[in-house]
């Protein structure tokens, strides 16, 4: 049965990644590469939080991250001419350094504190980013951003789009060593019970601060992607809506599994522009809405439990059927 | 050096803006007391109940601060719903589900708003605006006077309910302990759906007062005020009335003080940059007796 499962898994990992590579191809659409692009974008967003979650810290502003990644790799690359390919990494290294200075100050917190420290954060980052720092950003009217690649080269979108695919494959991976590993270990055994972990020789604060840190470095990579797609950046990227869109993906998905990211933003993703394209607006949110509440509610661990759900409840209804049939 | 009047009407500024959040305070601290949780989406409360005084009000006529009675009866209703659809089905399980349910509800009420009353930014004129009392070197807006006259009736009200009526101290001795109070009789469930209710009845009465005092308001206006408030229980400690009190003043004074002083664009942050000082060197907060 197990293994039944694993087949399953990775037949489903061949064929998403599969399809993601001869989208092109299928495709000219543009629009559609720039969704696509975009939607990579947020799975690697989604991911990054889900990582901090995974070590049981739900943070309410991971849009801090995601600009201070953007910013700082638009201010390098801008300064120093370096390509972006580059210098999203090292503004990434920007917002996991801040990462931690935030994290020293919420290690000690957890829920809503936590959740608080991290909302204000991303007020206090965006205000920052307005004011004192006005003359480097542009303040409120943002600056540009160099592109990832020059519009000049032919086909520049289909590389662009496979430059972000592999970067979020690698983010993915990653992300699976260390959920895999000793330090993925730490982190669930402080999420479960943070006594005994204790107990056990694992150093909580250390851990969460690794936690923030990866976390914030892997937004950061997500969000200097972004800007140097779209190739502008403005202080909107700290907007409470960017911080609560990977809370939304990853509740839909499933918190703390690793495809729940990445199923949770491609539907969603998915029924948002369908929705667009009947013309809808505003009901967007409040479906959204609706459906985040019924999935918490009826399906708290997300869309990737929900073939599991299916069977237990077919497995139920045969249990009153008849006891002798289910062959258990 | 800077005039002790400027001072001075700052410091009233505050007051008055400490009216709202202390309105918004007790009623989170009032709910948490109760279910202890927390719903961020309380300011979406404020909001819907700033939407109904505006449109009772073209509609009718009648003077706004009349009109409270009608959002705060309006909001009980929507609360109870609420509370029974969305928050008892995740009474008990993970922290952090309330934190992703409010979510939630924040998508629905604001772009609900936004299909109703459409996402402009309104303003309501109160039938007092530009009447002013003069005192020393102060100008006191009687609408600001009515609004701290009015916040502090409904504390005092509220505290009475509280104190002397036996629903209200069914409530505080849930609040104090969920299990003893079934033990004795006490329909937990009841007062769950009636303190989210009166919770919710306490942001609309915000509400009312800020479309009254000729504040815009559009269908997003409530988030920073909510988290607002959430940082004010937090300053005085959770569950804790007195300290929503203190904190939602002080709060308000902070944040004039800094928007006079820092500049505008300074408001919202210096309110979760004093949040931080303060949860880095006093987690249970200033009042707090127990962390959680």
């Amino acid at each position: 049965m197990e293994q039944k499962r694993d087949q399953w898994t990775s037949a489903a990992t061949i064929l998403t990644v599969a399809f993601a590579l001869v989208v092109p191809f299928l495709s000219n659409n543009l629009f559609l590469l720039n969704l696509l692009s975009l939607m990579l974008i947020f799975i690697i967003f989604s991911s990054a939080w889900n990582l901090l979650a995974y070590s049981g810290q739900g943070s309410l502003g991971h849009a801090a991250f995601f600009g201070i990644g953007a910013y700082a790799s638009t201010l390098i690359a801008s300064a120093s001419g370096i390509t972006p390919y580059i210098t999203i990494f090292l503004g990434a290294g920007v917002a996991a350094f801040i990462g931690i200075l935030i994290g020293l100050t919420c290690v000690r917190l957890k829920e809503w504190f936590l959740a608080m420290v991290t909302f204000g954060f991303a007020i206090i980052v965006q205000t920052l980013t307005v004011s004192i720092l006005a003359p480097m950003t542009g303040g409120w009217d943002g600056i540009s951003s160099p592109r990832l690649l020059s519009p000049s080269i032919a086909g520049y979108q289909i590389i662009e789009y496979y430059s972000i695919l592999l970067i979020t494959i690698a983010a993915i991976v990653a992300i699976w060593y260390i959920m895999r590993s000793r330090l993925g270990l730490a982190f669930s055994a402080i999420r479960e019970n943070e006594l005994e972990a204790r107990a056990s020789g694992i150093d909580p604060v250390r851990y969460r601060l690794i936690a923030f840190a990866l976390s914030a470095y892997i937004a950061g990579i997500a969000g200097a992607l972004q800007i140097h797609h779209i190739g502008y950046i403005t202080p909107e990227i700290y907007s409470v809506d960017l911080s609560f869109w990977p809370v939304t993906y990853v509740i839909f998905g499933g918190l703390g599994t690793l495809a729940g990211p990445i199923v949770g933003t491609v539907v969603l993703t998915i029924i948002w522009e369908g929705l667009k394209m009947a013309g809808i607006t505003f009901a967007r949110y409040v479906i959204i809405g609706v459906l985040l509440i019924m999935v918490i509610i009826f399906l708290p661990k997300g869309l990737v439990s929900l073939p599991e759900r299916i069977r237990e409840w077919r497995d139920e209804r045969a249990k009153k059927a008849g006891p002798d049939t289910t062959g258990k | 050096m800077v005039d002790i009047g400027i001072l001075l009407q700052i410091l009233f500024w505050g007051i008055y803006a400490g009216c709202i959040y202390i309105l918004l305070a007790t009623g989170l601290n009032l709910i948490f007391g109760v279910m202890k949780i927390v719903n961020f989406a309380h300011g979406e409360f404020l909001m819907i109940g700033a939407y109904i005084t505006a449109t009772v009000f073209i509609i009718s006529g009648i003077n706004p601060y009349v009109i409270i009675l009608v959002s705060m009866l309006a909001l009980i209703g929507i609360g109870a719903v609420v509370e029974r659809l969305c928050f008892r089905p995740i009474l008990g399980t993970s922290k952090l589900n309330e934190i992703f349910l409010s979510i939630g509800l924040i998508y629905i009420f604001q772009n609900g708003a936004a299909m109703v009353w459409g996402d402009e930014w309104q303003s309501v004129k109160s039938p007092y605006e530009g009447i002013a009392i003069p005192l020393g070197p102060l100008n006191l807006p009687l609408d600001y006077i009515i609004i701290m006259i009015v916040t502090a009736a409904i504390l005092a009200a509220l505290f009475l309910f509280l104190q002397k009526t036996r629903i209200g101290r069914e409530m505080r001795a849930t609040s104090q302990n969920r299990k003893g109070a079934m033990l004795v009789g006490i329909n937990v469930e009841r007062m769950d759906i009636l303190s989210f209710g009166i919770g919710c009845a306490l942001a609309a009465a915000a509400g009312t007062l800020w479309v009254v005092s000729g504040q815009v308001f559009n269908p997003y206006m409530g988030s920073i005020p909510a988290v607002k408030a959430f940082a004010i229980i937090i300053l005085g400690g959770l569950g804790s009335i007195p300290g929503a009190i203190v904190g939602g003043l002080l709060y308000g004074i902070a944040e004039n003080g800094a928007a006079y002083f820092l500049g505008g664009v300074w408001k919202d942050a210096i309110s979760f940059i004093i949040l931080i000082i303060v949860l880095v060197f006093r987690p249970t907060g200033l009042f707090g007796e127990s962390g959680e």
